[in-house]
């Protein structure tokens, strides 16, 4: 048998066939790419999953496939009378002389990164009672002398995990407890930490893996939130131009304009959706999703606005405030002799420009008549409450990737919450928004300090709404 | 840092495919820049110059520039030269008014400075009117009607606005600097060519004492150093000139010597108001720019992305090869099913121990005079036995939930060559009342179907199944 010397820790997640194997590992490695079915035997190779930075790894999970013929193989080792500290050579001489037999494919999938110093991940399903046909298959994986750990992964909601933590006991000196469909990053490393336990010389990397995993989530929550930043800041800013043809009635050509622009804002949204799962590491997401985000629910819908959006009234207090915060300035400026009438005037302004800007989008305008060639230009975005839409659903569809489990093989549901707007803005962030968005729709080169700010407050949300 | 490098970085970053990977390791390679952001863009930009296609936009640019700097530049000069000679122009009959001069040399640009400053505080807008008005953009897009068509490539370019506006706010300084230039050249020209007798003269009511005042106050900056650069209050008398009468008043052709003096003030004037100022300007414009360019560089977009990805480490979980998709094989023919009967000839539970099979046998009215428990805890050797005193029809229950291990299938098979029929029944738990999910049932039925022999049947444990 040819023995590897690995400088790193290794973990074999072995079991059962059909109890969640590829699950965990998928979950643990943040990989939806594993295949992961009902069918047994969907996993036939062993399969690593190596943490790495900058190329050099940390630790490694492997896959296995599910014991076949653990009563066999036990079987075989027990004919071999030695003592406790010659029991692993006795495996190594399984696997030497059963190499080329199609009969144990699996267990010398399962038992070679184990031999090679992999510690031993051994998955459950506590929603199932226990039986004796595990004992075979603990048994052999006591014969190789690696450190252990159980895992109750929990398929269904039964709860027989009292009665298996009995048995377990017998065998693994740790027993835990995870759910991978519902982890989330403090079980996550929970569980990394126990795995760390399992030899003392790996608790140093795996500390290290922990770290690194936490600076893993802030990056991206940090790459998310600068990605939201520049959809609504380009969202805001985009301006659609359309030439005309010569003597062209305006009718037809301002309907094509419209429907171009708005086009583009979507094609923005679904660029940055796409980006979005792809940084949680939802690149194979599945989901129903037809021309319009998020199915029913166009980013131009009425729905949207309301359930996204602010309200007529919430905007026009936004309004009321940003306005009465530039004329106040005016007022400070003047010493207070202006008898605090710039506020005033600013906060009228500002309601007012609220109130009629509602729903329109942009202006339509015609450039160019006087020179001959006419273009139709369309934006920037004069709509107060699309940022709040766009920044609204982007807010949601990233919490809900994120939260999204990568053990999920399930089409994705992306269902409205009616009440999601109040899980994130209140009073004083819609005003740090809206001064934000003021210097997006001012026609400037966006600022680094502005959108660091703004990307600084959608963090600030995201990490709120991620588990 | 330079507009060549903003704009090749600009169109690498519009093509580059290069991985998070390979752009960490570049960084990892420059470790001395780390933090710099924009020395590493700058190492980036470097480093992946061979990527560029030719002509470069960096070069396509820096030549449009160029030609269209030199082009207004020269016609500034000129302009400058004519303006110089047209406003000193003398023909002996009347005096040159020095305030026409003064005003072109001093009041023009000290207002087009103050408009100047007012725009470059403007500069981030993307429609800056002070910008727009400047002779260097109008003009610009006026020749640009004319220009080579080479440059029919800058029209995609999107440059950040603040900064084409200092490119167009530094460019407006060079202009007005050498349009200052060519008023300079004129006056020492024509003063060196020329015997002009200068004066001054306007319709407001100035006295000769307030507008010594006046010189001097303009005068403060060479005062100390060249005091005969300041007219003196005499001169200042002499040299008043009313238009009314045709003829030169008899004091200032007594003194037509001395009023040839003040060319001293209107060079000293050019030189500090109109060039020594706009150096400063075009100064602060090169800064500006530059500083434009640092924002530029920064907000550029992709940028980020690419600075994110050079300095974060590349942390990645994801297995390193892909998997083989797994296909499941399934027959055509399904697995033969069958209905439960009251009696069997032997009931045998796979992994059940011998007494929950013999309260499932009971709650399911099933009798059987030998009750066996296999697999499970058994040995291979008393499952063999088993087997041995197999006989006629085995009901064999399982466990609905554990999925048909290699295990059970061997067993199965050497149990078909003594027995008549195997009768598999996958049961839920018992506190399901042994009912099962059809999904446990699908998993079964695929594995003995792929099994596939005429003494196996599978049964449901919803009682649904037909004979085989």
């Amino acid at each position: 048998m040819h023995s590897h010397i690995y400088k790193h820790p290794r973990f074999a997640v072995v079991g059962h066939p059909n109890k969640g194997k590829s699950s965990i590992v998928s979950a643990l490695a943040l990989d939806d790419s594993v295949q992961i079915s009902d069918t047994p035997g969907t996993t036939s190779k062993k399969r690593s999953f190596p943490l790495k930075v900058d190329g050099k790894t940390l630790y490694e999970l492997i896959d296995t496939p599910g014991f076949q013929r653990a009563r066999r193989v036990l079987a075989w080792l027990e004919q071999h009378e030695v003592s406790a500290d010659k029991k692993h050579e006795i495996v190594s001489a399984f696997i030497d002389e059963h190499r080329e037999d199609a009969r144990f494919n699996d267990e010398i999938e399962l038992l070679e990164p184990i031999m090679d110093g992999a510690g031993i991940i051994y998955v459950v399903d506590g929603s199932k009672p226990y039986g004796e046909e595990y004992e075979a298959e603990m048994e052999v994986l006591r014969w190789t002398g690696q450190p252990s750990m159980a895992l109750i992964n929990h398929i269904d909601d039964d709860d027989y995990s009292q009665e298996w933590k009995r048995a377990l006991g017998q065998y693994f000196k740790m027993v835990r407890t995870f759910n991978p469909m519902q982890t989330n990053m403090d079980q996550h490393i929970s569980i990394l930490e126990s795995m760390a336990q399992l030899r003392e010389e790996w608790i140093k990397p795996v500390k290290a893996s922990i770290k690194l995993f936490e600076r893993y989530q802030e990056q991206k929550l940090e790459q998310s939130s600068q990605m939201i930043t520049r959809l609504i800041a380009d969202g805001l800013n985009h301006v659609e131009k359309l030439t005309l043809l010569d003597n062209e009635i305006l009718d037809i050509p301002k309907e094509k304009i419209e429907t171009n622009y708005k086009e583009k804002l979507r094609h923005l949204e679904l660029d940055v959706q796409k980006n979005i799962e792809s940084v949680w590491d939802h690149a194979h997401l599945h989901k129903e999703q037809t021309t319009l985000t998020f199915e029913d629910l166009d980013l131009f819908s009425e729905e949207a606005a309301s359930v996204f959006g602010l309200t007529r009234k919430e905007l026009i207090i936004t309004g009321v405030t940003s306005g009465a915060v530039t004329g106040a300035g005016i007022d400070l400026l003047f010493a207070g002799h202006t008898l605090l009438l710039g506020g005033a005037i600013g906060g009228l302004v500002g309601a007012a420009g609220a109130y009629f800007g509602f729903d329109e989008l942009s202006d339509i305008k015609v450039l160019g008549q006087t020179v001959g060639k006419r273009t139709l230009v369309m934006g920037p975005m004069k709509n107060r409450n699309f940022p709040y839409i766009l920044l609204g659903r982007a807010i949601f569809y990233t919490s809900k990737t994120a939260n999204r489990s990568h053990a999920s093989r399930n089409v994705a549901d992306f269902k409205m919450d009616s009440t999601f707007k109040e899980k994130w803005l209140d009073e004083g962030l819609r005003k740090s928004l809206e001064a934000c968005h003021k210097k997006f729709r001012s026609g400037s080169a966006l600022q680094p300090e502005v959108s660091e700010e703004y990307a600084q407050l959608i963090k600030k949300v995201l990490v709120k709404l991620i588990k | 840092m330079s507009l060549k490098s903003y704009l090749d970085l600009y169109t690498l970053l519009q093509t580059d495919k290069s991985s998070r990977e390979e752009r960490r390791a570049f960084s990892l390679s420059q470790i001395t820049e780390k933090h710099r952001p924009i020395d590493q863009l700058l190492s980036w930009v470097k480093n992946h110059q061979y990527r560029l296609k030719k002509p470069k936009l960096s070069e396509t640019l820096s030549s449009y520039l160029y030609t269209m700097t030199l082009t207004l530049v020269v016609i500034a000069i000129i302009t400058g030269i004519l303006s110089g000679i047209a406003l000193l122009s003398y023909n002996g009959h009347e005096p040159v008014n020095v305030v026409y001069f003064m005003a072109m040399v001093i009041a023009l640009p000290l207002v087009t400075m103050t408009l100047t400053l007012f725009s470059m505080f403007r500069a981030q807008s993307t429609q800056s009117v002070l910008v727009h008005i400047s002779p260097s953009y109008w003009m610009e897009k006026v020749f640009k009607l004319f220009s080579d068509k080479k440059y029919n490539s800058l029209e995609t370019l999107k440059i950040n606005p603040l900064l084409s506006n200092w490119i167009v706010i530094k460019r407006a300084q060079c202009i007005a600097l050498f349009f200052s230039l060519g008023l300079l050249l004129s006056l020492l020209a024509v003063v060196a060519t020329k015997d002009i007798a200068f004066a001054w003269s306007t319709t407001l009511q100035v006295t000769p004492e307030s507008f010594y005042n006046f010189l001097n106050t303009l005068a403060f900056p060479w005062k100390e150093w060249i005091p005969a650069a300041i007219p003196s209050f005499e001169l200042i008398e002499q040299s008043q000139y009313f238009r009314l009468g045709d003829k030169l008043s008899e004091e200032m052709i007594a003194n037509a010597s001395q009023l040839g003096e003040w060319w001293k003030f209107l060079t000293l004037a050019t030189l500090f108001y109109a060039i020594l100022l706009r150096v400063l300007m075009y100064i602060i414009a090169s800064l500006g720019l530059r500083y434009a360019l640092k924002r530029s560089f920064l907000t550029l977009e992709n940028v980020s992305t690419l600075l994110r990805d050079m300095n974060e480490p590349v942390i990645s979980t994801h297995a390193l090869t892909p998997e083989k998709h797994f296909v499941s094989h399934t027959e055509n023919e399904v697995q033969s099913l069958c209905h439960l009967h009251a009696s069997y000839d032997m009931l045998q539970g796979w992994a059940i121990p011998q007494d929950q099979l013999r309260v499932m046998s009971d709650s399911m009215q099933v009798i059987s005079p030998n009750l066996f428990e296999v697999g499970g805890g058994n040995s291979l050797q008393e499952d063999s036995e088993i087997i041995s005193k197999s006989h006629g029809e085995v009901l064999l229950y399982v466990k609905a939930w554990e999925p048909p291990t290699m295990d059970f299938m061997d067993y199965l098979e050497e149990l078909i060559q003594i027995a008549d029929k195997v009768i598999v029944y996958p049961v839920g738990a018992a506190s399901k009342g042994y009912s099962t999910e059809p999904k446990f049932i699908a998993i079964w039925v695929k594995k003995l179907t792929l099994f596939k022999h005429e003494k196996v049947c599978l049964l449901d444990s919803n009682y649904k199944a037909v004979d085989a």
